[in-house]
């Protein structure tokens, strides 16, 4: 299991409350700024240039809310389309995914729907998704209405903000607000991820082991 | 200096800068109290510019045999906050505690006792001694405290927040241990940095204590209880003797628990209310611990636990009971106890004590007595006066001579000599001896035995932070032969602040996270794409890789499965390592090797190289591939007017598709091979059995797939090894797949086996079939020289012409096969040629 729930004492013993791991994946069009999003909001950081990630980052960060502390592990994919086959062994098990597209391209747009409709048919049914429409910074290129986006997201059932993973805008407020609608109860968090999560708690238990060398 | 760890004092030295000198060193320390102790420590004292410090030092082996077994754990300036103590383990004497004191912390580590640990403990208290002094400077110390970490806190009062860093977790991570201890360190963090969080705040505490004398509770506790002006915060009220009867005694049974309950309810302070937090009782002992109701909510993890010490050294009539509790950030206990009887019998006394402390367990979090903050030692003590009888004594009451009466106290005297609650505290006595009181009266004993009076009902207290307010006995109650005693205290509950508490909270988790994420393990690759030169049929190649582990851990790594997918690569490729670890700055070549051996146009995969509790990386491997004979289809291959890199595009389609015309009856390649081994190889001995060398093999295939006139370019023995890897791997075998198991059956009947191949395979593949057979026959005719019989034969061909879908699967099926193509080795085959149309 990816999740755990484990309840945090006080030095003097009093619970603390829950802390819940989940696993969070980033999905979109290459170069929309998934990986400067994942830079910015576990080191606060952002380079111009960002090297383009051919596998799945990993890093982890956590989130205090009022009652629980939300401790994040997130896949940050590559958006490439030649690894889009390989998305399912992230997606898979993932209780929250954040979908990138670049407001000042309408194709990740287009990009960004395709992931959503992908994640609502293939992805835990009670993933949380959020939309993010990043390089906010540069709305005097915009390409893609905030109405417009707000609206599909609307339909779909999405949390949405525009970001900027250059001036830091709504990046907190993004996963924040994944945390927050996230089920914190044992059983939503129980189920959840069995695929490419990482084990902290447990140990890797080697789920993922390879089959023989091949012949 | 001891000469021995002179070896392990120059690696610790190497620690530090030159001007930094470590004085001397302990060995083998373990913190008491950890769940973590399995990690080995080392003490350290340094000295530079004339100020000490105190090291902790986490060691991968007990004694360090590298620079890069230790990291500095804690670093504690030994100024003048610091003080440093040894305590002795009870039943223990081969160790000791070192406990360490400094601003708001305590560090204890068991060490052995011994010629190190007073050496070292000397050294440390002289270096505080000189410290005291002089003005010191420790900023030199920043540098080992994980500075970078605390931002915050760069002061020198400071100095010793940063000590308490994270350095655990470091280390664990550092050592690739995975972060399991997360929630174990995270609790140690916060109770270090407690100070941050919490402030003090004083409560009043209520301590009682009366040997009733098995009497039933008859006059108001008042006079006791609510003696005090104002109303306590906790009471802590024990009774001992509450019921002497022998259903108390061997049934632990009593309806005395509760009415004396009932008294203590209605005898509490009127101007507050009180909730019970526990009660509890064994056979006359009883503790009752109330807590004013507006503090019950910051009362928690309450337990108790008794102790008999009595008769057998187990029986309830004497002993101790304890309740133990958490108000707000404080541990506190309560211990209420009976002590063996008799003047004579003080070192029993002493040993009850012992025995109290060694067998309370409450079964949290800390489980013994010793382990709380705040403990109240109240009771029956039953020390006596010694060596003044009773008129002596009662003659120096009357004189007020307390002081030599309290000197002849046996719980003084024991107490002096550390016998018995040697930590603990008592205050000054001031009232009259409450034993032993002719019953509703106030003189001492007037009856025949006329036991001279003592101090056996005493309450003590042992932690920082208590004052004693009050200490007194109650004379005016008067139903037991002793008279009831309490006292009251101020005492400094340590109350967390939740804003502040939330934000040491946030604080460690987020720097928690960043080592996490620091200690991952980090490698780069030299490239993600893999090409291969054109994949030939059978021609391996190879392409290296380097990864590079960049980070701080040892990377272990591995290709692992796609979703839904068998293996971690395709049967055309072979990873070698396909798992392992690297070091920290090393490298690991990988080796991919592509063997082709179907009919691809092209290799493609996606590898991905996972490390273990890391990131993921995709490699891509592809390659373009050439067509060979030796894959195709035996149909294709019949229809193939020129060798087939001959043919064009649409020539090679055609024939794939089987739209164009069936020119041969068996593919030329077959007859080329094994025409040549008609007329060169039917005497070779032994001529399937030579292994050829491989560019031999790989001139032959091209010999057949670009075609040539010249003659075929390698030995017979060659020509009969790409005859056999031929029949073995185009894409259909000769005999079907659908029909092995008819044939297997029908194998004991010649007959049978020629319908199945008349009804069963086309006329191509029945062609090749008996073709082959011919040949083999032929070959038969020259047993003498070639050493070949029939069985021999139909057990190799058996295995090829009907070979397996996946290499050997079914090799007890082997049989069946042989015996099948034995038919067609021994029986005239010129019937079965004639079209079965
Ligand atoms: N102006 C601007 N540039 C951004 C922002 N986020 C990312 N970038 C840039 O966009 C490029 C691609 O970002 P990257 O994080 O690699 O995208 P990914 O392929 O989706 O991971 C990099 O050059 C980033 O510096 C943003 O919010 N504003
Ligand atoms: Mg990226």
């Amino acid at each position: 299991m990816a999740n755990r729930t484990g309840t945090a004492q006080r030095p003097n013993g009093s619970t603390q409350g829950k802390i819940c791991q989940f696993k969070l994946v980033l999905l979109g069009e290459s170069a929309v700024g998934k990986s400067s999003l994942v830079l910015r909001f576990v080191k606060g950081q952002f380079h111009e240039y960002q090297e383009s990630t051919i596998g799945a980052a990993f890093l982890t960060q956590t989130v205090c809310l009022d009652d629980t502390t939300v401790k994040f592990e997130i896949w940050d994919t590559a958006g490439q389309e030649r690894y889009h086959s390989l998305a399912p062994m992230y997606y898979r098990g993932a209780q929250a995914a954040i979908v990138v597209y670049d407001i000042t391209n309408q194709d990740t747009f287009g990009r960004a729907k395709t992931w959503v409709k992908e994640l609502q048919r293939q992805a835990s049914p009670t993933i949380v998704i959020a939309l993010a429409g990043n390089k906010q910074d540069l709305a005097n290129k915009r390409m893609v209405e905030f109405e417009e986006a707000q609206t599909y997201a609307d339909e779909n059932g999405l949390l949405f903000m525009e970001t900027s993973a250059k001036t830091a805008m709504n990046v907190n407020d993004i996963f924040l607000a994944i945390a927050k609608k996230l089920p914190k109860n044992e059983q939503a968090t129980a189920q959840g991820g069995s695929g490419q999560g990482r084990r902290l708690a447990e140990g890797d238990t080697g789920a993922k082991a390879a089959g023989n060398c091949c012949k | 200096m001891l000469v021995v760890y002179q070896d392990v004092v120059n690696i610790v030295q190497s620690k530090f800068s030159s001007t930094e000198v470590v004085k001397c060193i302990h060995l083998n320390v373990s913190p008491v109290n950890e769940s973590w102790n399995e990690v080995h420590r080392i003490l350290a004292l340094v000295e530079c510019n004339s100020s000490y410090a105190l090291f902790v030092f986490i060691t991968k082996k007990p004694k360090p045999s590298s620079i890069s077994d230790l990291s500095v754990e804690t670093a504690i300036p030994i100024d003048s906050n610091f003080s440093c103590d040894t305590e002795p383990i009870d039943n223990c004497q081969s160790h000791i505690i070192f406990i360490v004191s400094f601003r708001n912390r305590k560090l204890q580590f068991k060490i052995e006792i011994g010629v190190e640990s007073s050496n070292f403990a000397s050294e440390v208290i002289w270096s505080k001694e000189v410290s005291s002094s002089n003005k010191l400077d420790f900023n030199w110390l920043g540098k080992y405290t994980c500075a970078t970490l605390d931002q915050n806190s760069k002061k020198m009062s400071e100095m010793s927040d940063q000590c308490s860093d994270i350095p655990v977790l470091r280390h664990q991570l550092a050592h690739g241990q995975a972060a399991s201890n997360r929630e174990s360190i995270l609790r140690y963090q916060l109770k270090l940095k407690e100070p941050e969080y919490t402030q003090h705040q004083e409560f009043s505490i209520f301590v009682g204590t009366w040997n009733v004398n098995g009497q039933p509770p008859s006059v108001s506790l008042r006079p006791w209880l609510s003696c005090d002006e104002e109303p306590p915060d906790v009471y802590a009220i024990g009774f001992q003797e509450i019921d002497l009867s022998k259903e108390a005694f061997l049934f632990n049974d009593t309806p005395r628990e509760a009415e004396w309950l009932k008294y203590v309810m209605d005898g509490v302070h009127f101007k507050a209310k009180y909730k019970s937090v526990a009660v509890t009782r064994l056979v006359g002992m009883q503790l009752v611990v109330l807590v004013n109701s507006k503090h019950y909510q910051f009362v928690k993890n309450v337990s108790v636990d008794t102790v008999g010490t009595g008769l057998l050294g187990k029986m309830g009539n004497k002993g101790g009971v304890a309740v133990r509790l958490e108000l707000h950030n404080t541990s506190l206990c309560f211990v209420n106890c009976h002590l063996a009887a008799h003047v004579e019998e003080f070192e029993r006394r002493n040993q009850d004590y012992k025995d109290i402390n060694a067998r309370i367990n409450f079964r949290k979090q800390p489980p013994s007595i010793k382990d709380h903050e705040h403990v109240y030692w109240l009771g029956d003590l039953n020390y006596r006066i010694t060596d003044l009888n009773t008129n002596q004594v009662k003659t120096l009451l009357a004189r007020s001579e307390m002081i030599t009466l309290l000197k002849a106290d046996q719980l003084n005297q024991q107490k002096e000599r550390g016998s018995v609650l040697l930590d603990y505290t008592e205050g000054d006595i001031t009232f009259q001896p409450t034993y032993k009181y002719d019953l509703n009266s106030d003189h001492f004993d007037t009856s025949e035995k006329a036991r001279p009076p003592a101090w056996t009902d005493r309450i003590l207290w042992r932690g920082d932070g208590i004052y004693q307010l009050a200490y007194r006995s109650h004379m005016d109650i008067r139903i037991s032969d002793h008279k009831p005693v309490s006292a009251l205290f101020r005492s400094e509950i340590s109350v967390i602040d939740q804003s502040k508490f939330r934000r040491v909270h946030e604080d460690l988790l987020k720097k928690m996270d960043k080592l996490e994420n620091e200690f991952l393990p980090q490698v780069m690759v030299d490239q993600t794409e893999v090409t291969f030169d054109l994949v030939k049929f059978r021609e391996p190649q190879s392409r290296e890789i380097i990864i590079a582990n960049t980070g701080q851990v040892p990377a272990e790594f591995e290709f692992i499965k796609k979703l839904d997918e068998a293996t971690f690569c395709k049967d055309w490729l072979r990873i070698t390592p396909f798992c392992g670890t690297i070091d920290p700055g090393e490298k690991c070549d990988i080796k991919f090797e592509v063997n082709l051996e179907r009919e691809l146009d092209k290799v493609y995969d996606i590898l991905v190289l996972h490390l273990k509790g890391g990131k993921d990386m995709f490699i891509i491997v592809n390659g373009d591939c050439q067509k060979s004979c030796f894959t195709s289809s035996m149909a294709t291959l019949c229809r193939a007017q020129v060798p087939l890199l001959q043919m064009t595009e649409e020539q090679r389609k055609q024939a794939e598709n089987m739209e164009s015309r069936v020119l041969y009856s068996i593919p030329r390649e077959l007859w080329l091979l094994v025409d040549h081994l008609y007329r060169h190889g039917l005497k070779t001995r032994d001529l399937f059995e030579s292994c050829a060398l491989s560019d031999e093999l790989i001139r032959i295939r091209d010999w057949l797939d670009y075609g040539s006139l010249d003659p075929i370019p390698g030995s017979v023995q060659a020509t009969a090894e790409a005859f056999l890897l031929f029949l073995s791997f185009t894409k259909d075998p000769v005999v079907p797949f659908e029909i092995h198991d008819a044939c297997i059956a029908a194998a004991n009947n010649y007959q049978n086996c020629r319908l199945i191949i008349q009804q069963k395979m086309t006329d191509i593949h029945r062609n090749v079939f008996l073709y082959i057979c011919m040949f083999l026959q032929e070959m038969l005719r020259h047993s003498n020289d070639n050493g070949y019989d029939a069985k021999t034969l139909a057990s190799l061909f058996g295995d090829i012409l009907l070979r397996d879908p996946i290499r050997n699967s079914k090799p007890q099926a082997n049989r069946g096969k042989a015996n099948f193509v034995y038919n067609f080795l021994v029986n005239d085959l010129s019937s079965s040629l004639i079209p079965n149309k």
